[in-house]
Protein backbone atom coordinates (compact mmCIF):
# COMPACT_ATOMS: atom_id res chain seq x y z
CA UNK A 1 0.00 0.00 0.00
CA UNK A 2 1.45 3.35 -1.03
CA UNK A 3 1.79 6.29 1.33
CA UNK A 4 -1.01 8.04 -0.57
CA UNK A 5 -3.37 5.09 -0.15
CA UNK A 6 -2.50 4.91 3.55
CA UNK A 7 -3.20 8.63 3.92
CA UNK A 8 -6.51 8.07 2.15
CA UNK A 9 -7.47 5.23 4.48
CA UNK A 10 -6.49 7.27 7.54
CA UNK A 11 -8.29 10.31 6.11
CA UNK A 12 -11.48 8.26 5.76
CA UNK A 13 -11.25 7.20 9.36
CA UNK A 14 -10.59 10.80 10.47
CA UNK A 15 -13.60 12.03 8.52
CA UNK A 16 -15.78 9.33 10.07
CA UNK A 17 -14.59 10.41 13.52
CA UNK A 18 -15.36 14.05 12.71
CA UNK A 19 -18.87 13.24 11.49
CA UNK A 20 -19.49 11.25 14.67
CA UNK A 21 -18.62 14.31 16.73
CA UNK A 22 -21.19 16.87 15.53
CA UNK A 23 -20.62 18.93 18.67
CA UNK A 24 -17.17 19.75 17.25
CA UNK A 25 -18.61 20.79 13.87
CA UNK A 26 -21.50 23.00 14.99
CA UNK A 27 -19.28 25.80 16.43
CA UNK A 28 -17.25 25.92 13.21
CA UNK A 29 -20.47 26.85 11.42
CA UNK A 30 -22.23 28.89 14.09
CA UNK A 31 -19.42 31.21 15.25
CA UNK A 32 -18.32 32.37 11.75
CA UNK A 33 -21.97 32.93 10.84
CA UNK A 34 -22.43 34.90 14.03
CA UNK A 35 -19.47 37.14 13.12
CA UNK A 36 -20.87 37.67 9.62
CA UNK A 37 -24.25 38.75 11.00
CA UNK A 38 -22.70 41.00 13.66
CA UNK A 39 -20.21 42.65 11.29
CA UNK A 40 -22.88 43.23 8.67
CA UNK A 41 -25.34 44.48 11.31
CA UNK A 42 -22.83 46.97 12.70
CA UNK A 43 -21.35 48.35 9.48
CA UNK A 44 -23.87 47.46 6.77
CA UNK A 45 -25.48 50.91 6.86
CA UNK A 46 -22.16 52.75 6.84
CA UNK A 47 -20.84 50.83 3.85
CA UNK A 48 -23.78 50.64 1.47
CA UNK A 49 -23.47 49.05 -1.94
CA UNK A 50 -24.43 52.15 -3.89
CA UNK A 51 -22.02 54.49 -2.14
CA UNK A 52 -19.05 52.25 -1.36
CA UNK A 53 -16.70 51.61 -4.26
CA UNK A 54 -14.83 48.68 -2.68
CA UNK A 55 -18.04 46.65 -2.50
CA UNK A 56 -18.38 46.52 -6.30
CA UNK A 57 -22.17 46.69 -6.06
CA UNK A 58 -22.57 43.98 -3.41
CA UNK A 59 -23.57 44.25 0.25
CA UNK A 60 -21.04 44.69 3.05
CA UNK A 61 -21.71 41.07 4.01
CA UNK A 62 -19.93 40.01 0.81
CA UNK A 63 -16.89 42.04 1.88
CA UNK A 64 -16.77 40.50 5.32
CA UNK A 65 -17.57 36.91 4.25
CA UNK A 66 -13.86 35.96 3.76
CA UNK A 67 -13.21 36.73 7.45
CA UNK A 68 -15.93 34.27 8.40
CA UNK A 69 -14.67 31.65 5.94
CA UNK A 70 -11.14 31.94 7.31
CA UNK A 71 -12.39 31.81 10.87
CA UNK A 72 -14.32 28.62 10.09
CA UNK A 73 -11.20 27.13 8.52
CA UNK A 74 -9.06 28.00 11.52
CA UNK A 75 -10.55 25.90 14.28
CA UNK A 76 -7.90 23.23 13.72
CA UNK A 77 -10.04 20.49 15.25
CA UNK A 78 -7.84 17.90 13.53
CA UNK A 79 -5.12 18.67 16.05
CA UNK A 80 -7.50 18.12 18.94
CA UNK A 81 -8.51 14.74 17.55
CA UNK A 82 -4.80 13.97 17.21
CA UNK A 83 -4.30 14.83 20.88
CA UNK A 84 -7.07 12.36 21.73
CA UNK A 85 -5.25 9.72 19.69
CA UNK A 86 -2.01 10.47 21.51
CA UNK A 87 -3.58 10.48 24.97
CA UNK A 88 -5.62 7.35 24.30
CA UNK A 89 -2.66 5.39 22.92
CA UNK A 90 -4.10 4.96 19.42
CA UNK A 91 -1.40 7.17 17.93
CA UNK A 92 1.23 4.71 19.18
CA UNK A 93 -0.79 1.89 17.66
CA UNK A 94 -0.60 3.63 14.29
CA UNK A 95 3.09 4.43 14.74
CA UNK A 96 3.77 0.76 15.42
CA UNK A 97 2.18 -0.17 12.08
CA UNK A 98 4.16 0.04 8.81
CA UNK A 99 2.55 3.35 7.92
CA UNK A 100 4.55 6.08 6.20
CA UNK A 101 5.13 8.91 8.65
CA UNK A 102 3.84 11.37 6.04
CA UNK A 103 0.57 9.43 5.91
CA UNK A 104 0.19 9.77 9.67
CA UNK A 105 0.43 13.54 9.20
CA UNK A 106 -1.80 13.64 6.14
CA UNK A 107 -4.68 11.52 7.47
CA UNK A 108 -6.19 14.16 9.70
CA UNK A 109 -5.23 16.98 7.32
CA UNK A 110 -7.12 15.35 4.43
CA UNK A 111 -10.20 15.07 6.61
CA UNK A 112 -9.77 18.70 7.62
CA UNK A 113 -9.67 19.74 3.95
CA UNK A 114 -12.88 17.84 3.12
CA UNK A 115 -14.63 19.14 6.23
CA UNK A 116 -13.56 22.70 5.48
CA UNK A 117 -14.80 22.43 1.89
CA UNK A 118 -18.24 21.31 3.09
CA UNK A 119 -18.40 24.05 5.75
CA UNK A 120 -17.37 26.68 3.19
CA UNK A 121 -20.19 25.64 0.88
CA UNK A 122 -22.62 25.74 3.82
CA UNK A 123 -21.44 29.23 4.83
CA UNK A 124 -21.74 30.54 1.27
CA UNK A 125 -25.27 29.14 1.05
CA UNK A 126 -26.20 30.63 4.44
CA UNK A 127 -24.82 33.98 3.26
CA UNK A 128 -27.03 34.19 0.18
CA UNK A 129 -29.91 35.89 2.04
CA UNK A 130 -27.49 38.75 2.80
CA UNK A 131 -27.35 39.57 -0.90
CA UNK A 132 -24.03 37.85 -1.55
CA UNK A 133 -23.13 36.40 -4.91
CA UNK A 134 -19.87 34.98 -6.19
CA UNK A 135 -18.89 37.45 -8.91
CA UNK A 136 -16.25 35.15 -10.40
CA UNK A 137 -18.87 32.48 -11.18
CA UNK A 138 -18.79 28.70 -10.68
CA UNK A 139 -15.04 28.41 -11.29
CA UNK A 140 -14.50 31.20 -8.80
CA UNK A 141 -16.61 29.31 -6.27
CA UNK A 142 -14.48 26.21 -6.78
CA UNK A 143 -11.33 28.28 -6.24
CA UNK A 144 -12.88 29.88 -3.17
CA UNK A 145 -13.62 26.47 -1.68
CA UNK A 146 -10.17 25.13 -2.63
CA UNK A 147 -8.32 28.09 -1.14
CA UNK A 148 -10.31 28.03 2.10
CA UNK A 149 -9.79 24.26 2.43
CA UNK A 150 -6.07 24.69 1.74
CA UNK A 151 -5.88 27.32 4.47
CA UNK A 152 -7.68 24.91 6.82
CA UNK A 153 -4.94 22.36 6.10
CA UNK A 154 -2.20 24.92 6.78
CA UNK A 155 -3.74 25.99 10.06
CA UNK A 156 -4.50 22.43 11.16
CA UNK A 157 -0.88 21.61 10.28
CA UNK A 158 0.27 24.41 12.56
CA UNK A 159 -1.98 23.14 15.35
CA UNK A 160 -0.72 19.58 14.79
CA UNK A 161 2.81 20.87 15.35
CA UNK A 162 1.79 22.16 18.77
CA UNK A 163 -0.05 18.90 19.47
CA UNK A 164 2.94 16.73 18.54
CA UNK A 165 5.37 18.93 20.45
CA UNK A 166 3.39 19.42 23.65
CA UNK A 167 1.05 16.38 23.61
CA UNK A 168 -1.30 18.58 25.60
CA UNK A 169 -4.89 19.46 24.71
CA UNK A 170 -4.69 22.67 26.75
CA UNK A 171 -1.53 23.87 24.99
CA UNK A 172 -2.93 22.98 21.58
CA UNK A 173 -6.17 24.81 22.29
CA UNK A 174 -4.28 27.88 23.44
CA UNK A 175 -2.06 27.74 20.37
CA UNK A 176 -5.15 27.97 18.20
CA UNK A 177 -5.98 31.35 19.68
CA UNK A 178 -3.04 32.80 17.76
CA UNK A 179 -5.37 33.07 14.78
CA UNK A 180 -7.42 35.85 16.37
CA UNK A 181 -4.65 38.48 16.34
CA UNK A 182 -3.76 37.34 12.83
CA UNK A 183 -7.38 37.74 11.71
CA UNK A 184 -7.63 41.25 13.11
CA UNK A 185 -4.28 42.37 11.68
CA UNK A 186 -5.80 42.12 8.22
CA UNK A 187 -7.98 44.39 6.10
CA UNK A 188 -11.04 42.54 7.40
CA UNK A 189 -13.25 45.63 7.86
CA UNK A 190 -11.97 47.88 5.05
CA UNK A 191 -9.49 47.43 2.17
CA UNK A 192 -5.80 47.69 2.96
CA UNK A 193 -5.37 51.17 1.46
CA UNK A 194 -7.95 52.57 3.89
CA UNK A 195 -6.17 51.25 6.99
CA UNK A 196 -4.08 53.52 9.22
CA UNK A 197 -0.38 53.32 8.36
CA UNK A 198 0.67 51.08 11.28
CA UNK A 199 -2.21 48.69 10.59
CA UNK A 200 -1.41 48.68 6.89
CA UNK A 201 2.20 47.73 7.63
CA UNK A 202 1.09 44.98 10.01
CA UNK A 203 -1.43 43.67 7.47
CA UNK A 204 1.19 43.67 4.72
CA UNK A 205 3.43 41.38 6.79
CA UNK A 206 0.55 39.12 7.77
CA UNK A 207 0.14 36.15 5.39
CA UNK A 208 -3.56 35.87 6.25
CA UNK A 209 -4.07 39.23 4.48
CA UNK A 210 -3.23 37.72 1.09
CA UNK A 211 -5.51 34.73 1.56
CA UNK A 212 -8.32 37.06 2.63
CA UNK A 213 -7.75 39.39 -0.33
CA UNK A 214 -7.77 36.44 -2.74
CA UNK A 215 -11.07 35.17 -1.32
CA UNK A 216 -12.52 38.65 -1.40
CA UNK A 217 -11.52 39.21 -5.01
CA UNK A 218 -13.28 35.96 -5.98
CA UNK A 219 -16.47 37.08 -4.23
CA UNK A 220 -16.56 40.74 -5.30
CA UNK A 221 -14.94 40.82 -8.71
CA UNK A 222 -14.39 38.83 -11.82
CA UNK A 223 -11.05 36.99 -11.83
CA UNK A 224 -8.30 39.18 -10.47
CA UNK A 225 -5.49 36.75 -11.06
CA UNK A 226 -2.78 38.63 -9.21
CA UNK A 227 -4.71 38.59 -5.94
CA UNK A 228 -5.86 35.00 -6.42
CA UNK A 229 -2.36 33.75 -7.29
CA UNK A 230 -0.89 35.56 -4.29
CA UNK A 231 -3.39 33.85 -2.00
CA UNK A 232 -2.64 30.41 -3.39
CA UNK A 233 1.12 31.08 -3.30
CA UNK A 234 0.99 32.03 0.40
CA UNK A 235 -0.99 28.89 1.22
CA UNK A 236 1.33 26.71 -0.87
CA UNK A 237 4.48 28.03 0.84
CA UNK A 238 3.00 27.77 4.33
CA UNK A 239 1.61 24.33 3.47
CA UNK A 240 5.04 23.03 2.48
CA UNK A 241 6.59 24.51 5.63
CA UNK A 242 3.94 22.92 7.85
CA UNK A 243 4.27 19.57 6.10
CA UNK A 244 8.07 19.50 6.41
CA UNK A 245 7.94 20.50 10.09
CA UNK A 246 5.20 17.96 10.85
CA UNK A 247 7.06 15.10 9.18
CA UNK A 248 10.30 16.07 10.94
CA UNK A 249 8.56 16.16 14.28
CA UNK A 250 6.75 12.88 13.80
CA UNK A 251 9.99 11.14 12.76
CA UNK A 252 11.65 12.33 15.97
CA UNK A 253 8.62 11.57 18.09
CA UNK A 254 9.68 9.38 21.02
CA UNK B 1 -7.56 -15.17 1.61
CA UNK B 2 -5.08 -12.48 2.56
CA UNK B 3 -2.35 -13.44 4.97
CA UNK B 4 -0.43 -10.55 6.47
CA UNK B 5 2.86 -12.16 5.62
CA UNK B 6 4.62 -15.46 5.98
CA UNK B 7 6.53 -16.26 9.15
CA UNK B 8 10.27 -15.83 8.98
CA UNK B 9 11.65 -19.26 8.10
CA UNK B 10 14.37 -20.53 10.40
CA UNK B 11 14.10 -17.64 12.83
CA UNK B 12 15.75 -18.75 16.07
CA UNK B 13 15.80 -15.60 18.12
CA UNK B 14 12.65 -13.54 18.02
CA UNK B 15 14.16 -10.77 20.14
CA UNK B 16 17.80 -10.03 20.72
CA UNK B 17 19.08 -6.99 22.60
CA UNK B 18 22.57 -6.07 23.63
CA UNK B 19 23.45 -3.24 25.97
CA UNK B 20 20.15 -1.49 25.37
CA UNK B 21 20.22 2.00 26.88
CA UNK B 22 17.61 4.73 26.99
CA UNK B 23 18.40 8.15 28.34
CA UNK B 24 16.25 11.22 28.13
CA UNK B 25 16.44 14.75 29.37
CA UNK B 26 14.25 15.37 32.37
CA UNK B 27 13.81 18.66 34.23
CA UNK B 28 16.48 17.68 36.71
CA UNK B 29 18.96 16.45 34.11
CA UNK B 30 19.60 13.20 32.27
CA UNK B 31 17.39 10.30 33.27
CA UNK B 32 18.63 6.74 32.73
CA UNK B 33 15.43 4.84 32.07
CA UNK B 34 17.17 1.69 30.79
CA UNK B 35 20.83 1.19 31.65
CA UNK B 36 22.11 -1.68 29.54
CA UNK B 37 19.65 -4.48 28.95
CA UNK B 38 20.67 -7.74 27.30
CA UNK B 39 17.86 -10.03 26.21
CA UNK B 40 17.38 -13.02 24.00
CA UNK B 41 13.97 -14.51 23.35
CA UNK B 42 13.70 -17.67 21.31
CA UNK B 43 11.16 -18.01 18.54
CA UNK B 44 7.96 -19.64 19.81
CA UNK B 45 8.46 -18.68 23.46
CA UNK B 46 6.15 -16.80 25.77
CA UNK B 47 8.61 -14.48 27.45
CA UNK B 48 7.66 -12.52 30.54
CA UNK B 49 9.29 -9.20 31.32
CA UNK B 50 8.67 -8.27 34.93
CA UNK B 51 9.59 -5.38 37.14
CA UNK B 52 8.24 -2.82 39.55
CA UNK B 53 6.67 0.43 38.35
CA UNK B 54 9.24 2.64 36.69
CA UNK B 55 11.79 -0.17 36.34
CA UNK B 56 12.08 0.26 32.57
CA UNK B 57 9.65 -2.37 31.23
CA UNK B 58 7.56 -0.09 29.05
CA UNK B 59 10.59 1.86 27.87
CA UNK B 60 12.28 -1.37 26.79
CA UNK B 61 9.18 -2.59 24.98
CA UNK B 62 8.82 0.79 23.24
CA UNK B 63 12.42 0.60 22.01
CA UNK B 64 11.91 -2.94 20.74
CA UNK B 65 8.74 -1.97 18.90
CA UNK B 66 10.31 1.07 17.17
CA UNK B 67 8.20 3.50 19.16
CA UNK B 68 11.15 4.98 20.97
CA UNK B 69 14.66 5.73 19.81
CA UNK B 70 17.55 3.72 21.26
CA UNK B 71 20.24 5.79 23.00
CA UNK B 72 22.87 3.03 22.90
CA UNK B 73 23.12 -0.69 22.25
CA UNK B 74 21.46 -2.80 19.58
CA UNK B 75 18.17 -4.58 19.21
CA UNK B 76 17.00 -7.13 16.64
CA UNK B 77 13.42 -8.29 16.36
CA UNK B 78 12.38 -11.07 13.98
CA UNK B 79 15.93 -11.06 12.62
CA UNK B 80 15.76 -7.37 11.74
CA UNK B 81 17.68 -4.43 13.17
CA UNK B 82 15.19 -2.18 14.94
CA UNK B 83 17.07 1.03 14.25
CA UNK B 84 18.12 0.31 10.67
CA UNK B 85 14.90 -1.31 9.41
CA UNK B 86 12.03 0.03 11.49
CA UNK B 87 9.35 -0.34 8.78
CA UNK B 88 10.31 -3.98 8.14
CA UNK B 89 10.19 -4.65 11.89
CA UNK B 90 6.70 -3.08 12.09
CA UNK B 91 5.48 -5.52 9.43
CA UNK B 92 6.52 -8.47 11.60
CA UNK B 93 5.38 -7.40 15.02
CA UNK B 94 2.06 -6.91 16.73
CA UNK B 95 1.81 -4.42 19.55
CA UNK B 96 -0.74 -3.99 22.33
CA UNK B 97 0.46 -1.37 24.76
CA UNK B 98 -0.46 -0.65 28.37
CA UNK B 99 -3.40 1.60 27.49
CA UNK B 100 -5.61 -0.25 25.02
CA UNK B 101 -4.78 1.87 21.97
CA UNK B 102 -8.19 2.18 20.35
CA UNK B 103 -10.24 4.85 18.66
CA UNK B 104 -13.40 4.93 20.75
CA UNK B 105 -15.49 6.54 17.98
CA UNK B 106 -15.03 3.58 15.63
CA UNK B 107 -16.77 0.24 15.88
CA UNK B 108 -14.67 -2.81 16.67
CA UNK B 109 -15.09 -4.02 13.10
CA UNK B 110 -14.09 -0.67 11.58
CA UNK B 111 -10.99 -0.55 13.72
CA UNK B 112 -9.88 -4.02 12.65
CA UNK B 113 -10.61 -3.32 8.98
CA UNK B 114 -8.56 -0.12 9.15
CA UNK B 115 -5.68 -1.92 10.82
CA UNK B 116 -5.72 -4.69 8.20
CA UNK B 117 -5.83 -2.11 5.39
CA UNK B 118 -2.77 -0.36 6.85
CA UNK B 119 -0.96 -3.69 6.70
CA UNK B 120 -1.78 -3.98 3.01
CA UNK B 121 -5.01 -6.00 2.87
CA UNK B 122 -7.59 -5.22 0.19
CA UNK B 123 -11.00 -3.98 1.35
CA UNK B 124 -12.51 -7.43 0.85
CA UNK B 125 -9.72 -9.26 2.67
CA UNK B 126 -9.67 -6.70 5.47
CA UNK B 127 -13.39 -7.30 6.07
CA UNK B 128 -12.90 -11.06 6.10
CA UNK B 129 -9.95 -10.79 8.50
CA UNK B 130 -11.91 -8.50 10.82
CA UNK B 131 -14.75 -11.05 11.02
CA UNK B 132 -12.25 -13.82 11.71
CA UNK B 133 -10.59 -11.85 14.50
CA UNK B 134 -13.88 -10.79 16.07
CA UNK B 135 -14.75 -14.47 16.28
CA UNK B 136 -11.32 -15.26 17.74
CA UNK B 137 -11.72 -12.78 20.60
CA UNK B 138 -15.43 -13.45 21.05
CA UNK B 139 -16.63 -9.99 20.03
CA UNK B 140 -18.86 -10.87 17.08
CA UNK B 141 -22.01 -9.48 18.69
CA UNK B 142 -20.31 -6.28 19.79
CA UNK B 143 -18.35 -5.86 16.57
CA UNK B 144 -20.66 -3.27 15.04
CA UNK B 145 -21.01 -1.21 18.19
CA UNK B 146 -18.84 1.80 18.92
CA UNK B 147 -15.83 1.01 21.07
CA UNK B 148 -16.68 3.70 23.61
CA UNK B 149 -19.43 1.39 24.90
CA UNK B 150 -17.09 -1.57 25.42
CA UNK B 151 -16.06 -2.81 28.86
CA UNK B 152 -12.39 -2.83 29.86
CA UNK B 153 -12.09 -6.54 29.06
CA UNK B 154 -13.69 -6.12 25.64
CA UNK B 155 -11.31 -3.27 24.83
CA UNK B 156 -8.32 -5.39 25.81
CA UNK B 157 -9.49 -8.26 23.63
CA UNK B 158 -10.11 -5.95 20.70
CA UNK B 159 -6.67 -4.40 21.19
CA UNK B 160 -5.21 -7.88 21.15
CA UNK B 161 -7.11 -8.70 17.96
CA UNK B 162 -5.89 -5.52 16.28
CA UNK B 163 -2.32 -6.55 17.06
CA UNK B 164 -2.94 -9.83 15.24
CA UNK B 165 -4.42 -8.65 11.92
CA UNK B 166 -1.26 -9.43 9.96
CA UNK B 167 -0.33 -12.63 11.82
CA UNK B 168 2.84 -11.21 13.38
CA UNK B 169 5.95 -13.22 14.17
CA UNK B 170 6.36 -11.51 17.50
CA UNK B 171 3.57 -10.14 19.65
CA UNK B 172 4.44 -7.51 22.25
CA UNK B 173 1.93 -7.14 25.07
CA UNK B 174 2.52 -4.43 27.64
CA UNK B 175 0.60 -5.31 30.81
CA UNK B 176 -2.26 -6.88 28.88
CA UNK B 177 -4.41 -7.64 31.93
CA UNK B 178 -3.85 -4.61 34.12
CA UNK B 179 -7.17 -3.35 35.42
CA UNK B 180 -9.17 -6.37 34.28
CA UNK B 181 -11.49 -8.43 36.43
CA UNK B 182 -10.44 -12.06 37.08
CA UNK B 183 -12.75 -13.50 34.41
CA UNK B 184 -11.49 -11.12 31.73
CA UNK B 185 -7.93 -11.84 32.78
CA UNK B 186 -8.45 -15.56 32.29
CA UNK B 187 -9.92 -14.91 28.85
CA UNK B 188 -6.86 -12.90 27.84
CA UNK B 189 -4.61 -15.68 29.15
CA UNK B 190 -6.45 -18.18 26.99
CA UNK B 191 -6.03 -15.92 23.97
CA UNK B 192 -2.32 -15.54 24.62
CA UNK B 193 -1.90 -19.32 24.86
CA UNK B 194 -3.88 -19.85 21.69
CA UNK B 195 -1.86 -17.24 19.78
CA UNK B 196 1.36 -18.79 20.99
CA UNK B 197 0.22 -22.27 19.94
CA UNK B 198 -0.22 -20.89 16.42
CA UNK B 199 3.49 -20.12 16.36
CA UNK B 200 3.68 -16.50 17.44
CA UNK B 201 6.36 -15.53 19.91
CA UNK B 202 4.87 -13.55 22.79
CA UNK B 203 6.83 -10.93 24.70
CA UNK B 204 4.74 -9.67 27.58
CA UNK B 205 5.28 -7.36 30.49
CA UNK B 206 3.23 -7.80 33.59
CA UNK B 207 3.10 -6.86 37.23
CA UNK B 208 1.09 -9.95 38.06
CA UNK B 209 3.49 -12.69 39.00
CA UNK B 210 0.81 -15.34 38.89
CA UNK B 211 0.26 -14.36 35.27
CA UNK B 212 3.92 -14.80 34.49
CA UNK B 213 3.95 -18.14 36.30
CA UNK B 214 0.93 -19.38 34.35
CA UNK B 215 1.88 -18.13 30.91
CA UNK B 216 5.59 -17.71 30.50
CA UNK B 217 8.23 -20.21 29.42
CA UNK B 218 10.95 -17.85 30.62
CA UNK B 219 11.02 -14.56 32.45
CA UNK B 220 13.39 -11.70 33.05
CA UNK B 221 13.10 -9.27 35.94
CA UNK B 222 14.18 -5.69 35.39
CA UNK B 223 14.84 -3.26 38.19
CA UNK B 224 16.14 0.27 37.95
CA UNK B 225 16.85 -0.18 34.25
CA UNK B 226 18.87 -3.40 34.59
CA UNK B 227 18.03 -7.09 34.28
CA UNK B 228 18.44 -8.65 37.70
CA UNK B 229 17.10 -12.17 37.08
CA UNK B 230 16.49 -14.29 34.03
CA UNK B 231 15.38 -17.91 33.59
CA UNK B 232 12.39 -20.24 33.73
CA UNK B 233 9.95 -19.60 36.60
CA UNK B 234 10.73 -23.07 37.98
CA UNK B 235 14.48 -22.64 37.93
CA UNK B 236 14.31 -19.17 39.45
CA UNK B 237 12.25 -20.54 42.34
CA UNK B 238 14.61 -23.50 42.83
CA UNK B 239 17.57 -21.17 42.76
CA UNK B 240 16.02 -19.01 45.48
CA UNK B 241 15.25 -22.05 47.63
CA UNK B 242 18.80 -23.34 47.29
CA UNK B 243 20.41 -19.98 48.00
CA UNK B 244 18.32 -19.33 51.10
CA UNK B 245 17.99 -22.94 52.23
CA UNK B 246 14.19 -22.71 52.33
CA UNK B 247 12.08 -25.71 53.28
CA UNK B 248 9.02 -24.75 51.28
CA UNK B 249 8.87 -24.04 47.58
CA UNK B 250 9.09 -20.25 47.14
CA UNK B 251 6.62 -18.46 44.91
CA UNK B 252 7.46 -16.19 42.02
CA UNK B 253 6.51 -13.35 44.37
CA UNK B 254 9.40 -14.38 46.60
CA UNK B 255 11.72 -14.43 43.60
CA UNK B 256 10.52 -10.99 42.57
CA UNK B 257 10.93 -9.52 46.05
CA UNK B 258 14.33 -11.10 46.38
CA UNK B 259 15.41 -9.59 43.08
CA UNK B 260 13.94 -6.14 43.53
CA UNK B 261 13.15 -5.65 47.21
CA UNK B 262 15.15 -5.39 50.38
CA UNK B 263 15.08 -8.97 51.44
CA UNK B 264 18.67 -9.42 50.52
CA UNK B 265 21.54 -7.27 49.46
CA UNK B 266 21.48 -6.87 45.75
CA UNK B 267 24.37 -5.64 43.76
CA UNK B 268 23.22 -3.15 41.15
CA UNK B 269 23.50 -4.58 37.71
CA UNK B 270 24.06 -8.11 38.90
CA UNK B 271 22.51 -10.62 36.53
CA UNK B 272 22.00 -14.20 37.51
CA UNK B 273 21.45 -16.32 34.46
CA UNK B 274 19.64 -19.48 35.44
CA UNK B 275 19.49 -22.23 32.89
CA UNK B 276 17.37 -25.35 32.86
Amino acid sequence: MTALQQANVLGGRALRDSLRTPEAIVPTLFIPMFFLVVNFGQAGRIFTSDSTGFLFGQSYAAFTLPSSLLLAASFGTAALFLIEDIEGGYFDKLRAAPVARTSLVFGWLLAEAVKSAVITVALVLLSLPFGISIASGPLGLVLLIALTAAWAVVFAGFMQLIALKTRSAAATNSGGLIFFPLLFLTPNFVPRDLLTRPMEIAATFNPVTYVMEALRSLILRDFEWVAVSRGFAVVAVLGVVMLVLNVRLIRRYD
Amino acid sequence: MWVGRAKVPGMKLAVEAEGLVKQYQGRSGTVDAVRGVDLSVEAGEVFGFLGPNGAGKSTTIKMLTTLMSITAGTARVADLDVTAEPQAVRRRIGVALQEAGLDARQTGRELLILQARLFGASKHDARARATELLELVDLVEAGDRRIKGYSGGMKRRLDLASALVHEPDVLFLDEPTTGLDPASRLTVWDEVRRINELGTTVFLTTQYLEEADQLCDRIAIIDDGLIVREGTPRRLKEDLRERHGLDAEPTLDDVFLDATGRTRERAAGEVQEVTV
